[in-house]
C-alpha cells in the first residue's frame, strides 16, 4: 500500500501549485475515500494490518476504522449485531492465543535487559544460543519418547557390573556403559504388544526424521536471513555514511551504554571519512607487494597451525585411547582418568590457537576492520572443522576394527570431549573475562575491560552443537548434557556480561554477521555431521555384541528387511524399490532443478537491469521535477509583475464614481 | 472477554486493538505506566474520555527516554499539538510504531519525520547537521561534520534536489537490514 505512506499533507508539493484550502481539503477528502473502499475489499485480516501500518496520528486511524467498519456493515445482509458479534470475540480470542504464546516463551525479560543494556549484537548471540537449545530440547523429547522409554518398559538392558563411581560423570564408561544413554544399551527387539513396536525400524527412523527435519529449519532460516539482509547492494554503498541516519540503536537504554555507542559512532564516521580521503591514494607497487607476502604469511602460518593440531589429536587418538580399551579392567581408574587426556588436549588446542590466530593477524594490516573479522572466523572455523574431521575419520576408520561395541565407545568419546569443552568454558569464563576484568581494571590500566567478543563464543556454540549432533546416532540421550550445558551457560554468561565485559566496538552490519553464523551452522557444522552419521547408517558394519543393529550388514538393512516383510503392492514398498532406490528418479530431479535455477538466475540479472534503468529514471524525474518547479515559479512570478502593473494602469485612468452625489460638500 | 476492568469500554479497548499492535493486557499495561507519569492528572476512568495531556517534562522522564537523545523529536512528532504534551492516544500510538511488530515502511516513515527538525517534509543539511550533532558531542570537529553531512547527502539523494525525500530515506533503509531491530523501544 505505497500510496498511503505518502500523504502530501501539509507538504510544500501542494502548497506550491498555489492551491485554495478548499481544493487541498477537497483532495485530501477524495485521497481518503479512495482509501476507504481499497480497505473495504481486503479480507479482514489484511484489513486490520493495513490499519495499523497508517501512518497517520491515532484519533484519524481511529475515525477512518470507524468508516471502514461502518460501510462493511452496509453492506452484510446478515443481522448487523450478530455478525459484529462474531467477529468481534473471533478477533478477541485471537488476540487472547498470542498474548498466551507470549508466556511460554523463555527468558523474555531476561533478553529484554540485555538489549537494552548492550544493544543488538550482543543480544544476537544470547538468541542464537536460546535457538540452539530448541534444537537440543526437540531432540531430547522425540528420542526419549520413541527411543528410550519403550527400551526402558520392555526390555531393560543393564547388565552393569560395577557400581556408581564419580568418575562417570566425566569419562562415560563403568556404570553408564550399559545404560541407554549410549548405544549398546538398546537392542533391536521387536517388542511384542498391542501394536508390535519395531526398535530397530523406531531407533533409524527417529534418529533420521529428527536429522532432516533440523536440515530443513536450518535451510528454511538460513534463506530467510539471506533474503533479509543481503539486499542487492548497487550504488555507492560502501562508503560508512548511512550510520548517521540509519544505525543509532534506540533500545539501548542505559545512561553509560548510550555514552559507549556515542563514542563508537564518532570513531566510525571519522573512519569512513579517512576512508574517502584514502581511496584518493593509491599504494605503490612494493607496498602492494609487502601486504601480499603478509598475508601469505599468516595463510600459511594458521593453516601449518590447523593441520599440526589435527595430526597430534590423531597421534595421540591412535596411540592412547585404544590402549585403553583393549584393557578394560574396570577397577583401573587411573586408566579410565588417562581416556579424559584427548577432550583436555582438543579443549586446549581449540583455546590457545585461536588467541594465536588473533596474534597473527595484528601482522596483518586490513584495508577495512569487516574483513578482519571474516577472516578471522574463516580461520577458526577451518581450525574447528579440522579438529572436528579428524576425529571423525579416527572414530570411523580405526575403531570399528579394534573394539568391540564400538559404537558406545565413540558415543563416550563425544559424551567425555562435550563435558571437558563445557568445564573449559566455565574456566574460560572465570579466568578470561572475571579475572581479566580485575586485571585490566585494578592492575594494568592500559588493558582495559575486557571486550565481548561476539564471533569467537559463537564459533563455541557452534563447535558444541556439530559434536551433539554427531553424537545423536550413537548416544540418543546426549541432548539432556547439551540441554543443561545451554542453560548454565546462558546465566553465566550473562551475569559475566554485566559484571565483566563491555560491549564490542565494531557493530555494523549486525544482521549480516548473523545470516553468515546461521550459514555455518548449516554448511560445515550440520552438513559433515549428517554426512558422517550417513556413512555410519550406509556402509559401516554394526557390532556384533550390542545395540539394536546386532546381525545386521549394513544399520540400512533395516529397512531392505522391513520392506521385504511387507505384503505384496504394497504402496510403501512400491515407492521405495521404484522411486527411491532407483538412479533415473534422481537424475532427472537434478535436471529439473538445474533447468530452475537456470531460469530463476536469468530472471535475476533481468531483474538487475530493471533496477539500474529505473534508478536512471529516478534521477530524470528530479531533473524534470525541478525545471518544472522553476518554470512554475517564473510563470507565477509573471502572473503577479502583470497583475501589479494593470493595477496601477487602472488606478491613472479616469474613474466614474457613481456615489459623485456623496461627495459634494455638505453645506450646498 | 475474561478479565473485568472498568477503565475502558470494550468499544473503546477493541478500538486501541484494532489501531495498535498491542493486546489487552499490554493496552493496559502501558495505561498504568502512563498513570504512573502522574497519578493526580490521569483519572481510572477513561470511559467518558477526558482531555488529559501529560506535559513533555514527564514523559521524557520515563526510563525507556530519559537518555535517549532524540527524546524531544520523538514526543513532538507523536504528539498531537507538536509541542511534546501526550496525551493516552498519542502515548499508545508511539509505543506501538516504537514496538517491533510494526512494519517497516511505518517505522522508516516516521524516523523521517523524526530527523526532520524545521518539519518541511524534507531532511536538508541542516537537519542533518541537527542530528549528528544529537549523536556526537564535541568528537568531531567543524569541517568533519560538515563533510559527514556532504557524504551522506551524495550516497542517499537519488534524485539530486540536495535534500533528502521520504523516498530516498526508505530506499537508504532497504539498504540496512538492522534497522527494524535497532529503530525499537522495549516497554
Amino acid at each position: 500500500m505505497r500510496r498511503m505512506s505518502v500523504f502530501p499533507q501539509h507538504g510544500t508539493a501542494l502548497g506550491n501549485l498555489g492551491l485554495t484550502a478548499n481544493e487541498i481539503r477537497q483532495e485530501t477528502e477524495n485521497n481518503t475515500s479512495e482509501l476507504i473502499s481499497d480497505l473495504v475489499n481486503l479480507s479482514a485480516r489484511a484489513r486490520f494490518q493495513a490499519i495499523r501500518s497508517l501512518p497517520m496520528p491515532f484519533n484519524e486511524k481511529k475515525a477512518i476504522r470507524n468508516r471502514v467498519n461502518s460501510v462493511k456493515l452496509s453492506k452484510t445482509i446478515l443481522a448487523a449485531d450478530c455478525r459484529q458479534q462474531v467477529s468481534r470475540s473471533f478477533r478477541r480470542f485471537r488476540a487472547s492465543l498470542a498474548s498466551a504464546r507470549q508466556h511460554l516463551i523463555i527468558w523474555q525479560d531476561t533478553l529484554k535487559g540485555i538489549g537494552s543494556r548492550f544493544g543488538t549484537s550482543v543480544l544476537s548471540y544470547f538468541l542464537f544460543l536460546k535457538w540452539l537449545l530448541k534444537f537440543n530440547l526437540f531432540s531430547l523429547i522425540v528420542n526419549f519418547c520413541f527411543i528410550t522409554i519403550p527400551q526402558i518398559v520392555h526390555e531393560p538392558n543393564i547388565s552393569s557390573i560395577t557400581g556408581f563411581r564419580g568418575l562417570e560423570l566425566l569419562t562415560g564408561v563403568g556404570y553408564f556403559n550399559q545404560t541407554v544413554l549410549f548405544y549398546g544399551g538398546y537392542n533391536g527387539e521387536v517388542i511384542v504388544s498391542k501394536p508390535t513396536y519395531n526398535m530397530q525400524l523406531a531407533y533409524f527412523f527417529t534418529i533420521a526424521a529428527y536429522l532432516v527435519l533440523c536440515g530443513v529449519s536450518l535451510l528454511y532460516s538460513m534463506s530467510r536471513s539471506f533474503q533479509k539482509n543481503f539486499v542487492l547492494e548497487t550504488g555507492p554503498v560502501s562508503g560508512g555514511a548511512w550510520r548517521l541516519l540509519c544505525s543509532w540503536d534506540f533500545s539501548v537504554v542505559n545512561e553509560k551504554a548510550i555514552q559507549y555507542n556515542k563514542n563508537n559512532l564518532a570513531i566510525q564516521l571519522k573512519e569512513s571519512l579517512s576512508e574517502r580521503l584514502q581511496e584518493k591514494n593509491q599504494m605503490s607497487l612494493s607496498d602492494r607487494i609487502k601486504r601480499l607476502s603478509l598475508h601469505l604469511l599468516a595463510w600459511l602460518l594458521s593453516l601449518g597451525l590447523a593441520v599440526g593440531s589435527g595430526a597430534g589429536i590423531y597421534f595421540l587418538g591412535t596411540n592412547q585411547e585404544l590402549a585403553f580399551s583393549s584393557n578394560h579392567d574396570p577397577s583401573d581408574l587411573g586408566a579410565e582418568a588417562s581416556t579424559l587426556l584427548l577432550p583436555v588436549v582438543v579443549s586446549l588446542i581449540n583455546l590457545i590457537v585461536p588467541l594465536l590466530y588473533s596474534l597473527i593477524s595484528k601482522i596483518e594490516s586490513y584495508s577495512n576492520p569487516r574483513a578482519m573479522i571474516y577472516i578471522s572466523i574463516v580461520r577458526n572455523v577451518i581450525l574447528k572443522m579440522s579438529i572436528l574431521g579428524i576425529l571423525c575419520f579416527y572414530w570411523l576408520d580405526s575403531v570399528p576394527e579394534k573394539t568391540s561395541c564400538w559404537e558406545s565407545f565413540v558415543g563416550q568419546s563425544v559424551y567425555r570431549l562435550l563435558i571437558i569443552d563445557f568445564i573449559f568454558c566455565l574456566l574460560g569464563i572465570f579466568f578470561g573475562e572475571f579475572l581479566r576484568n580485575v586485571i585490566g581494571t585494578m592492575c594494568i590500566q592500559t588493558l582495559g575491560v575486557p571486550e565481548f567478543d561476539i564471533a569467537r563464543n559463537v564459533l563455541d556454540l557452534i563447535y558444541a552443537q556439530t559434536l551433539a549432533w554427531i553424537g545423536i546416532y550413537f548416544s540418543p540421550l546426549l541432548p539432556v548434557m547439551q540441554v543443561l550445558k545451554l542453560f548454565i551457560i546462558f546465566y553465566l554468561k550473562k551475569i559475566s556480561l554485566s559484571m565483566n565485559c563491555q560491549p564490542p566496538k565494531h557493530t555494523g552490519r549486525a544482521a549480516q554477521i548473523q545470516t553468515v553464523f546461521i550459514a555455518l551452522l548449516f554448511f560445515p557444522s550440520f552438513v559433515g555431521a549428517l554426512s558422517m552419521v550417513a556413512f555410519t547408517v550406509w556402509s559401516l558394519k554394526p557390532s556384533d555384541q550390542c545395540g539394536p543393529f546386532q546381525g545386521l550388514d549394513t544399520p540400512f538393512h533395516t529397512i531392505f528387511s522391513w520392506t521385504d516383510s511387507l505384503p505384496e503392492y504394497h504402496w510403501v514398498g512400491w515407492i521405495f524399490e521404484n522411486i527411491l532406490r532407483s538412479e533415473l528418479f534422481y537424475y532427472l530431479i537434478s535436471l529439473i532443478v538445474l533447468v530452475i535455477t537456470y531460469f530463476l538466475w536469468q530472471i535475476t540479472q533481468g531483474r538487475k537491469q530493471l533496477i539500474k534503468t529505473l534508478r536512471e529514471q529516478i534521477v530524470n524525474e528530479g531533473k524534470d521535477k525541478a525545471f518544472l518547479l522553476n518554470k512554475l515559479k517564473n510563470l507565477q512570478k509573471e502572473r503577479r509583475e502583470m497583475a501589479s502593473y494593470r493595477s496601477q494602469d487602472y488606478d491613472q485612468t479616469p474613474y466614474f464614481n457613481p456615489n459623485w452625489m456623496n461627495t459634494l460638500p455638505l453645506d450646498m | 472477554m475474561g478479565n473485568k476492568q472498568t477503565i475502558f469500554t470494550s468499544q473503546q479497548l477493541d478500538a486501541y486493538q484494532d489501531c495498535t499492535y498491542f493486546t489487552r493486557k499490554e493496552i493496559l499495561r502501558l495505561f498504568h505506566r502512563y498513570r504512573d507519569l502522574a497519578p493526580q492528572l490521569v483519572p481510572l476512568d477513561y470511559k467518558n474520555q477526558p482531555e488529559v495531556r501529560l506535559p513533555y517534562e514527564l514523559i521524557g522522564s520515563m526510563p525507556e527516554l530519559k537518555d535517549n537523545p532524540f527524546r524531544q523529536r520523538i514526543a513532538e512528532v507523536f504528539s498531537e499539538d507538536g509541542e511534546g504534551n501526550m496525551t493516552l492516544d498519542d502515548f499508545l500510538d508511539m509505543f506501538s510504531v516504537l514496538s517491533e511488530m510494526a512494519p517497516r515502511d511505518l517505522k522508516a516513515y516516521y524516523a523521517f519525520k523524526i530527523y526532520d527538525f524545521n518539519n518541511d517534509d524534507f531532511i536538508c543539511k541542516s537537519d542533518l547537521e541537527k542530528t549528528l550533532n544529537k549523536l556526537t558531542r564535541n568528537e568531531l570537529t567543524e569541517d568533519e561534520v560538515r563533510m559527514v553531512c556532504e557524504k551522506v547527502m551524495d550516497e542517499a539523494d537519488l534524485d539530486n534536489d540536495g535534500r533528502l525525500s521520504l523516498e530516498d530515506f526508505q530506499h537508504m533503509i532497504v539498504r540496512a537490514p538492522d534497522f527494524l531491530s535497532t529503530f525499537h523501544i522495549r516497554i
